[in-house]
């Protein structure tokens, strides 16, 4: 049964270890409508295009995490239109890993509720398989970074998704051409990642949809019981790349984005309309990048992407800029 | 040595035939659904305005929207660069261009040529001249009329929506309420200005502004931008064949 998730915060180990799969919702390529019977147009259109999904689809429960506005009060919206939601309370400010630990065993009783059976030695081993997951896309990024393939393992069996990343990393050459970060917060199209390659760029990433799917600096223990389980997961997810929604200590966030951007000619804020944690962030790290001697482009989106052709002249554009 | 370049846009396609830096010709034509036949046809045509043959040509650059589907061109280049190019070669200290096409509007930061920085308005119909043309048919209006009656306004009325849809709604209202036409026109050039200008202050306003795209002819919107900018504009003779120009010069300097 799958169980349905927006945010890259969720543990989706646990979900897995309690016997569900863990689906990654996005929006789609369908116009949005029955949405907008429950959600204002001037939310994001991932959040809009996610509930449209929602309603369409088979879905056993879905999971929210404290992250943007709009996702939290999402998941009473999810719960008005009928569905079975669990809103977990990660904590907007990273460092207290105790509280986030408490959640996380409510958290287990909720999946028990559900009919799941989470114990030391399955989540041990959704662990080992998540991060062998991880760990491959990183390196299949690393070489040639594959949008499609990233997205597709958001949404199977971690198993196949493994075998899936693998057979794609047998295939892939790392090509040299002048890189641009994208940096935002989801964009689940492959087509979009593709003008930038048809453009004549090389992509590295600090997306939702990307790289923030899989960047994680593991906790330097083996966990030997079910609790100490649980801390691994939350130690894990505190040091995952860090997104605009959450509060770092010092400025780990933009420190991220300007190293990422070190040896990138183009920066490109590809933002969702109205997706707020991002749009506050960029005066001040356009600013920043300029200064390094980037090309900074922003390009909003709204979803479904449907002119291709006017976004494909903005990248052109930016790739000539550069030459 | 010979170059032409191509400009298919979203209601017109252009062409320009260049010879060592002079134009030979130039034509422009509405766009047919089929856009590699209108490349094709609107290069026809300009060959015979020039009075050389197609093998006379060196090399030929494709601009505009359509660019890629023209696929005899030996280059395609985006409209921003060969915008920011043709300005340059007619107006030698361009410091920026703002383009009002008819499907979108784009400000672009020029030097010597090249481009510094732009930014597009590609989503929406207000700022283009598809507001003006949507607001011609609710006033009963010919386009070409728009400019000049503009310039006879005795006031400017307000249209605060910026959607073309709900301007349309302010400006039948208008109507019904008896204003007169050409203050309400005023008030249609002020609202582009607007928008176009505050779109401008995002890339920073550097003189020369050069106006270029089909939306440039109209005289109403061009002194409205004026007006905002403080200081006149640069209006090249034909600003709808700016981009064509450009890509051709581009041709020159790629062979």
């Amino acid at each position: 049964m799958k169980i349905g998730y927006l945010c890259t915060f969720t543990p989706k180990e646990l979900i897995h270890s309690a016997g569900f799969l863990p689906f990654r919702v996005f929006a789609t390529d369908k116009p949005i409508n029955r949405a907008s019977a429950y959600i204002q147009s001037y939310a994001c259109s991932q959040a809009r295009g996610s509930l449209e999904f929602a309603l369409e689809d088979d879905f056993y429960a879905f999971v929210f995490t404290r992250c943007c506005d709009t996702l939290m009060r999402l998941t009473d919206i999810f719960e008005f239109a009928g569905k079975r939601v669990h809103n977990i309370e990660f904590p907007t400010k990273i460092g207290n890993v105790e509280y986030y630990v408490r959640e996380l065993k409510d958290f287990v009783e909720v999946l028990r509720a559900w009919g799941g059976e989470v114990n030391y030695e399955s989540l041990m081993e959704s662990l080992r398989l998540y991060r062998e997951l991880e760990e491959k896309l990183k390196l299949l990024f690393s070489l040639s970074p594959d949008y499609e393939t990233v997205i597709k393992a958001q949404q199977i069996d971690v198993r196949k998704a493994i075998e899936l990343v693998d057979e794609k990393i047998r295939d892939a050459k790392r090509v040299e051409k002048p890189k641009v970060l994208i940096t935002g917060s989801v964009c689940p199209y492959p087509e979009v990642y593709k003008i930038f390659i048809d453009a004549g760029f090389s992509i590295k990433d600090d997306l939702c949809t990307g790289s923030r799917f899989f960047e994680y600096k593991y906790p330097n223990f083996e966990p030997k019981d079910l609790d100490s389980a649980l801390r691994y997961i939350a130690e894990k997810y505190m040091n995952k790349s860090p997104c605009p929604t959450k509060h770092y200590e010092g400025d780990r966030r933009f420190e991220y984005v300007l190293k990422l951007a070190e040896d990138c000619s183009a920066v490109v804020f590809l933002l969702v309309k109205f997706c707020d944690p991002h749009f506050f962030d960029y005066p001040q790290l356009k600013e920043i990048l300029e200064g390094m001697g980037k090309k900074v482009a922003l390009i909003e989106l709204e979803f479904p992407v449907v002119s291709l052709e006017q976004l494909r002249t903005r990248v052109e554009a930016l790739r000539e800029v550069i030459e | 040595m010979i170059s032409a370049g191509i400009d298919i846009g979203s209601i017109t396609a252009k062409c320009v035939i260049l010879k060592d830096n002079r134009i030979l010709g130039y034509r422009i034509m509405r766009v047919k659904p089929d856009l590699e036949l209108t490349a094709r046809e609107v290069l026809k045509d300009t060959l015979e305005i020039a009075g050389i043959r197609r093998e006379e040509i060196d090399v030929i650059i494709a601009t505009g929207y359509g660019r890629n589907m023209v696929n005899f061109a030996d280059k395609r280049i985006t409209e921003i660069s060969c915008h920011a190019m043709g300005s340059s070669f007619l107006i030698p200290n361009t410091g920026t261009v703002i383009d009002i096409g008819g499907q979108d509007s784009k400000v672009i930061a020029v030097e010597n040529g090249k481009v510094l920085d732009f930014v597009m308005n590609d989503k929406c119909a207000a700022g283009t001249g598809r507001f003006i043309e949507v607001i011609a048919v609710a006033l009963g209006l010919k386009i070409e009329e728009i400019g000049d009656l503009a310039l006879r306004a005795t006031e400017k009325l307000k249209i605060s929506s910026t959607c073309t849809v709900f301007a349309e709604s302010e400006v039948v209202s208008y109507l019904s309420a008896g204003e007169k036409i050409e203050n309400i026109i005023a008030g249609v050039c002020d609202a582009i200005a607007g928008r176009i200008v505050s779109m401008a202050s995002r890339v920073g306003i550097r003189r020369e502004v050069v106006l270029t795209g089909g939306v440039a002819k109209n005289s109403g919107v061009r002194r409205a931008i004026e007006e905002k900018l403080g200081f006149p504009v640069k209006v090249p003779e034909e600003p709808q064949i700016v981009g064509a120009l450009g890509a051709a010069v581009l041709g020159m300097r790629q062979v």
